[in-house]
């Protein structure tokens, strides 16, 4: 599903060079489960953001959902982020003037369906996370959870193969960080996404099938994670 | 356009800067407005008589610099002249202590009716005007203002003869300028009652029968008192109107110049609302274009609510400048000789309409830098930024 | 305790772009305004300045200006010779006897307009004691010499001198300028009184005379005079007053201009309270903090409306010098702006702004930054400690 092949990544903050990856490789399979892991300023945010088609690096190739990424213009990574991509993010995710349904609606405006359609998918999706009868409340009128339910449901809504979260159990406390990162495997399981986060969270490690831990912009180590284990101990 | 609710609700995100914007813009594009509709009563006086074959006579010297009273019958036998006659400034003063509220002019009667035939003046009216001495025709707008009515008698104290003179109205004219018409003949009865000989006019007014005749006639007139002890200078109705307000022209300048002040404004007022409602979304505009919405659906968006924001403000100060126009003619037509025409707040619909136009335009170039900028924010940066 | 001036100064320079904004919205107005407003002081300056404390003028019962007046030779010959006028060196009364004609002239770009030319004799330059000749010398009688106002000469074709001005259907030689401190005389043109009734064919060889007042005479007791004199029927005003009376037709465009003076005050004001409410809403936590060390509402409040006021002082001397600097470039742009007059000429006006043509547009900037930024002060001064750093 994603293919990265030496890729390095530079940039400039002030007069300081940021070498955010260095020639980092990484193959992740389809419907998997990875969370990126490190400390601060270890690059995981960058290689999510390369990945998922939000950044480009300086060098090295990207190849995601077989589509070359690093040859795209600016309107086509777009066109390929609303296509095959969904976002969960740690703040802002949602317009606050806009409710829940509306909310979700937003990356099918994208799209040829009509009015009718995408609020009907809008309210699919909302069903998905459990928030059916929350669709008509604004975001100030959610809690932290709920609305990471809805970014959720939008991140899914245009049906899209790979679903990417940055930190997405951060400001939430510990029964809510559950909540999302048990309904981030449904997704995996029930709706073959493949679903990469970035997160610090060391509990996080029990739900994926992966953890790729980063330092410094260099790939350290990959191993297993509690799901695959899960897995591996009940099949063997 | 799928978008418009959501142009709509970012304008509702923050109400009260959004209803101060908009009061602030609608405020200056009413007074875009009025500012525009000084000179636009000078354009009407001016077009009203762009059309006619009329043309005056005058001494070349200057309208106070009189002809002989003879040179009318001479200017009547010039072939192509329909009918012609004289025109004396009266000068008569409602109340001397205000001075002359409008102009008044003895005319001669016949010919009076060829002469200002596009008036459209009924004959009655006419019949009237010439069979009574007194007869006199005020124009539309002098009556309303004065709330006279037709047979009413008023009385003017001439500011250049001694001499005061009451009259009867007997019609309307449709006269710009605010003018009231009477016969010569009953100024010079009066003058000569007072010992005062009266043989001179102060113009000529003549129709010629066919526009392309215009200009030959208007020479032959000038050549045929070239020799003679007062040398004439003829030219059309609109040519001396304009002349007559040309010194009007500068005042015109400087209000174009308040006018452009106040419109660049309402750049500023737009750009500061603009830019501080992009800059606090800059976060969401990153996770927008995250999601695949591209920077030129971003851009239009947010150049979008400038505009739209705009554009309501726009007519909502067109329909205020509207009323407060109605309220100004009332008060302020006759503020004074120094202005003249301008003061007429002549509202016109175009005016208005261009008024909404220059708005949007405004809300849109005010808001293209901003949404430009958020547009082309690359979203990996605010990210990073951000978090 | 109070929050230190300061603080408010250093708010508005952090915010640059957001302050500048506004101080330019204020300024644009504030030029607006004081251009008009000048405009109109320029045009009531250059009438008032045309009388002298000295004289009076005596014109036809009724005419409301000299431009409309006739009187006969003998009203002249006799009133000249009243007690309380006063005289030359010589021994001769200083009376002027004047006629006024308003001819074609036409400017230098073309336009065609009304231009007060007076016929006078030679008292003239000792009755309207205000006006010399800057340049050149003053004219013989009988010929065919003028002297032209400062602004004249600028304006109008073959006005400067030593030139042919032509009007009236004749040629006169522009012998000398005046110069008249800035009064409608600088619009004026003179030549020999009878030179120009002849020209004009007036039957009256004076349309009116300026009557200078001796020293410690009792001007109003000689007005009376000659007003109750049953042989003419003639008045006498003071030239003062006569001055005041025409530029009070321009009160009325005070009143206008002010009113959309306010107009766009308003619209300022909004723009500023826009500002202001984005500073409260930015500095909620600052402003909690300042509160949770101790100052009071009222503090917060006046550094606000410090902030506010500050703006609106500091646009104000920005417009101020941009409308100041603009008058003088519209000025070498245009020459004098025209205005009619009652006597149907041209009242050329140098557009000046004049310290005491500031003083409506201080008082609106004041008003803006006062009622602009004391709703969001108030908002500010509202905040409880608690909430704003919980925002934060």
């Amino acid at each position: 599903m994603i293919d990265l092949v030496n890729v390095s990544r530079l940039y400039h903050r002030g007069a300081d060079e940021i070498h955010a990856l260095e020639r980092v490789s990484l193959h992740v399979e389809r419907q998997r489960f990875v969370a990126l892991m490190g400390p601060s300023g270890s690059g995981k945010s960058t290689l999510l953001n390369v990945l998922a088609g939000l950044d480009r690096p300086n060098s090295g190739e990207v190849t995601v959902a077989g589509k070359r990424l690093n040859e795209m213009s600016e309107d086509q990574l777009a066109a390929f982020r609303a296509h095959t991509v969904g976002f969960v993010f740690q703040f802002f995710n949602l317009i606050p003037v806009l409710n829940g349904v509306e909310n979700v609606e937003l990356p099918l405006l994208l799209t040829n369906l009509g009015k009718a359609e995408r609020r009907q998918r809008a309210e699919t999706a909302l069903r998905i996370v459990g928030l059916a009868d929350r669709g008509d409340h604004r975001p100030r009128e959610l809690s932290g959870g709920e609305q990471q339910r809805v970014a959720i449901a939008r991140s899914i809504v245009t049906d899209a193969e790979l679903i990417v979260a940055d930190e997405p159990t951060g400001d939430l406390d510990a029964k809510n960080a559950e909540e999302i990162l048990s309904l981030l495997q449904t997704l995996r399981r029930d709706f073959a996404k493949t679903v990469v986060i970035v997160t610090h969270d060391p509990r996080a490690e029990k739900w994926v099938d992966e953890v790729i831990h980063l330092d410094k912009g260099v790939l350290l180590e990959k191993r297993p994670g509690g799901a695959a284990r899960g897995a591996a101990g009940a099949a063997g | 356009m799928k978008y418009l609710p959501l142009v709509w609700r970012n304008l509702g995100r923050n109400p009260l800067r959004s209803v101060l914007t908009a009061a602030a813009i609608a405020l200056a594009i009413a007074l875009v407005c009025i500012l525009r509709t000084m000179p636009a009563g000078l354009d009407a006086i001016l077009a009203s008589a762009a059309a006619n074959t009329r043309i005056s006579t005058h001494n070349e010297a200057g309208i106070v610099y009189s002809m002989p009273y003879s040179y009318l019958a001479k200017v009547r036998a010039v072939p192509g002249v329909v009918a012609a006659i004289s025109w004396n400034w009266f000068g008569g003063a409602l109340d001397l202590t205000k001075g002359v509220e409008f102009p008044n002019f003895a005319v001669d009667p016949d010919g009076f009716a060829e002469v200002y035939a596009d008036w459209g003046l009924e004959p009655k009216v006419l019949e009237d005007f010439r069979k009574y001495r007194d007869a006199a025709l005020v124009a539309r707008q002098t009556l309303e203002k004065h709330r006279w009515k037709v047979g009413d008698v008023i009385t003017l104290q001439s500011t250049v003869f001694p001499v005061t003179l009451s009259f009867r109205i007997v019609g309307a004219n449709p006269n710009q300028g605010g003018a009231l018409y009477f016969q010569r003949e009953y100024l010079e009865q009066a003058l000569a009652g007072a010992g005062v000989q009266f043989d001179t006019t102060g113009m000529i007014w003549s129709r010629v029968d066919d526009p392309e005749r215009v200009a030959p006639v208007m020479r032959q007139i000038d050549e045929m008192f070239r020799n003679s002890e007062a040398i004439t200078s003829t030219e059309t109705e609109k040519s001396f109107i304009g002349n007559f307000f040309g010194g009007l022209k500068q005042l015109v300048t400087i209000i174009q110049i308040v006018a452009a002040l106040v419109t660049l404004c309402i750049v500023f007022i737009a750009a500061n609302t603009a830019s501080m409602s992009i800059r606090e979304r800059v976060g969401e505009i990153a996770i927008l274009k995250a999601i695949g919405f591209r920077r030129q659906t971003i851009f239009s968006t947010l150049l979008a609510e400038a505009g739209l924001l705009a554009l309501v403000a726009g007519i909502i100060g067109a329909v205020a400048a509207f009323g407060m126009l109605k309220a100004l003619q009332l008060y302020a037509t006759g503020a004074g000789p120094q202005l003249g025409p301008l003061t007429a707040f002549a509202v016109s619909n175009a005016i208005l309409v261009q008024a909404i136009f220059i708005a949007f335009f405004i809300g849109i170039l005010s808001g293209w830098v901003p949404a430009l900028g958020a547009s082309r924010r690359s979203v990996a940066q605010t990210l990073r930024e951000v978090f | 305790m109070a929050l230190p001036l300061s603080y408010s100064w250093r708010s508005l320079l952090a915010r640059g772009s957001r302050t500048a904004f506004t101080v330019a919205v204020i300024a644009l107005v504030v030029i607006a305004t004081t251009l008009f407003w000048s405009l109109i002081g320029s045009l009531k300056r250059t009438l008032v300045s045309s009388g002298s404390p000295h004289n009076l003028i005596v014109m036809r019962k009724g005419a409301t200006n000299d431009g409309s007046s006739q009187l006969s030779l003998d009203a002249y010959q006799t009133i000249r010779f009243f007690e309380g006028i006063a005289k030359d060196p010589a021994g001769n009364p200083l009376v002027s006897p004047e006629i006024v004609v308003q001819p074609f002239f036409h400017t230098t770009s073309g336009t065609r307009e009304n231009v007060l030319v007076r016929g006078i004799e030679a008292p003239a330059l000792l009755v309207h004691d205000e006006v010399t000749i800057g340049e050149g010398r003053m004219i013989h009688p009988s010929s065919g010499e003028a002297v032209v106002g400062r602004i004249v000469a600028q304006r109008y074709k073959g006005a400067s001198l030593g030139s042919d001005l032509r009007f009236g259907n004749a040629n006169w030689k522009v012998v000398g300028i005046l110069d008249a401190n800035g009064s409608s005389f600088e619009s004026e043109v003179w030549v020999d009184a009878r030179e120009l009734a002849s020209n004009a064919k007036r039957p009256f060889p004076y349309s009116g005379f300026r009557v200078r007042v001796a020293d410690g005479a009792d001007m109003d007791a000689l007005a009376r005079r000659i007003g109750d004199d049953p042989r003419w029927a003639l008045e006498a005003t003071r030239e003062i007053d006569y001055y005041k009376q025409l530029s009070s037709t321009a009160n009325t465009l005070y009143i206008i201009v002010a009113g959309l003076a306010v107009l766009a005050g308003i619209g300022a004001m909004f723009g500023a309270t826009n500002s202001m409410y984005a500073a409260v809403q930015a500095r909620t936590s600052e402003i909690g903090t300042l509160r949770a060390l101790g100052f009071s509402r009222g503090a917060i409040l006046g550094a606000f409306l410090a902030e506010s006021v500050m703006t609106a002082a500091f646009a104000f001397v920005i417009g101020a010098a941009i409308s100041w600097l603009l008058a003088i470039a519209i000025s070498a742009a245009m020459g004098g702006i025209g205005f009619a007059s009652q006597t149907f000429t041209t009242n050329v006006v140098v557009l000046r702004v004049a310290p005491q043509d500031l003083l409506m547009p201080l008082g609106l900037a004041i008003l803006i930054g006062v009622f602009g930024g004391l709703a969001p002060a108030a908002a500010a001064a509202r905040l409880r400690p608690v909430e704003a750093l919980r925002k934060a």
